[in-house]
């Protein structure tokens, strides 16, 4: 099946796969398309059918809210083409060079889980095939009998890798963790799409890290800190990290906190930010490296950032309220300008 | 319309973002306080419509909406971090101590792009 696309920058075609979303389709034939979350709920791949067979998929994908559904608009992370058709996006689009590498539909198996804290799973998988992807990216994992993709960022890094790490906390009504926790699911497939995503460290940029994070969120940063610490960067940069947890007993990935600590010669500062509890000393009992705060995540933020952080980059990634209030932290108490903050826009 | 009082000068503190109604009661907008004056402007993002009193923040002389990151200097209003649109400003005058601004018809913005998915002019513009 051909779906022609035009753009504001001009036409292009490209073949999807039967059941394949449309814009992992073009994504994967090198088109730069407009997106962020890849799985509905932000909107920003909105097109517009024009002509042809094409099914908008998901009828109440949160990112549709905006749009024209009765006019034919659709998101294309969701979108299938059924035959050839005709679609309009309204942005720039490029192709990009052919070197470049773009994301691309692998098959992975669960190859181990293991319970972080009460309801937080740490999964790893084996990839059929080796992939480059950047500290801070995310795939669309897809489990089978379940419809839909979900989004997970990566917690390990490595120029190019079989095996990628991601955090799943458990939700009442999610489908992909409950049949994560609820099942034996060592040795099953998943399929994967990616890498996406450009909330992503780039260390030839020479910024200082600060990053703000809650819960799951810590995935990605986890990635980028990984990275920055294998490559020795905190050898001449600094690095904070803000963690908001509900209690001292839902903090996760303390001991790989510790360590990349002990290695950075007190450039890396983390503290942990308890919701719920008050702790009953500044430092953790296990790992005393890792300061202990009581508050919202952004709070404890707030109150430590001290003036303006100059040559600074800020990574943002948890639960929306959360990433609101970091944004404004990193923005009002940080000095950090706009172009300087990098998170997932996930709504 | 002419100019209008729409707040005092205390009641917006620097580096933020408060809404008010003028014309009665009838037009919505909020004044920014930046670090070197006052600005007045429809109470949303030209982007997503985010309510800017709740979203906006200001730092120095830049109001940036946290939900994505469209940003703006309010001196010069130049677009900065990820905004595509420009802001719509009423002009501004501080008369003692009230914020007075000049309302001609209220401003809005345009969200519905249809026309520009419609439109044979879409590839051009």
């Amino acid at each position: 099946m051909t779906v022609t696309l035009q753009t504001k920058s001009g036409e292009f075609k490209f073949e999807t796969a039967p059941g394949e979303p449309v814009l992992f389709a073009g994504l994967r034939a090198g088109l730069t398309l407009p997106y962020e979350c890849a799985t509905g709920t932000c909107g920003t791949c909105r097109a517009r059918k024009i002509s042809g067979d094409c099914s908008p998929g998901w009828s109440e994908a949160p990112g549709m809210a905006r749009f024209h559904p009765d006019k034919g608009d659709m998101l294309m992370c969701q979108a299938k083409a059924s035959g050839d058709c005709l679609l309009r996006v309204p942005a720039d689009v490029q192709q990009r060079d052919a070197n470049t590498l773009s994301p691309s539909s692998i098959q992975g198996r669960i190859s181990a889980c293991r319970m972080l804290t009460s309801d937080v799973m740490h999964v790893e998988l084996f990839l059929d095939q080796p992939i480059p992807f950047d500290a801070g990216q995310f795939m669309v994992v897809g489990a089978p009998g379940l419809e839909g993709g979900r989004a997970y960022s990566m917690v390990n890094h490595a120029m190019e890798t079989d095996q990628l790490n991601f955090v799943v906390k458990r939700k009442p009504d999610g489908g992909f963790c409950n049949w994560l926790f609820d099942n034996d699911v060592v040795g099953s497939l998943v399929t994967l799409f990616g890498p996406l995503g450009a909330a992503t460290f780039r260390p030839e940029e020479g910024f200082d890290l600060l990053c703000i994070t809650g819960g799951s969120g810590i995935a990605g940063i986890m990635s980028i800190l990984s990275h920055a610490s294998a490559i020795d960067y905190f050898m001449t940069h600094q690095g904070q990290l803000y963690f908001g947890v509900r209690t001292l007993a839902d903090g996760f990935y303390l001991p790989e906190l510790a360590a990349m600590i002990a290695k950075s010669r007190e450039n890396l500062q983390v503290t942990l930010a308890l919701s719920d509890e008050k702790p009953s000393s500044d430092r953790h009992p296990d790992f005393p490296d890792i300061r202990l705060a009581e508050g919202f995540v952004h709070d404890v933020a707030a109150q430590s950032i001290d003036g303006s952080q100059e040559n600074t980059i800020g990574f943002v990634a948890g639960p929306a309220p959360m990433v609101d209030g970091a944004i404004r932290v990193l923005i009002a108490n940080a000095g950090l300008p706009a172009n300087r903050i990098r998170y997932d826009k996930f709504s | 319309m002419s100019w209008i009082k729409v707040c005092k000068t205390d009641d917006v503190p620097e580096n933020s973002v408060k809404k008010f109604w003028a014309g009665g009661g009838t037009i919505p907008l909020v004044i920014a306080r930046h670090k070197n004056g006052y600005r007045a402007m429809p109470p949303v993002c030209p982007h997503m419509e985010e309510p800017l009193d709740v979203s906006g923040v200001v730092a120095g002389c830049v109001l940036t909406c946290t939900k994505h990151l469209w940003a703006w200097n309010l001196e010069t209003l130049e677009l900065q971090g990820e905004a595509e649109k420009p802001l719509k400003t009423y002009d501004v005058k501080i008369e003692g101590e009230d914020v007075m601004a000049f309302i001609s018809e209220e401003l809005v913005y345009e969200f519905d792009d249809e026309d520009d998915m419609d439109d044979d002019d879409f590839f051009n513009s």
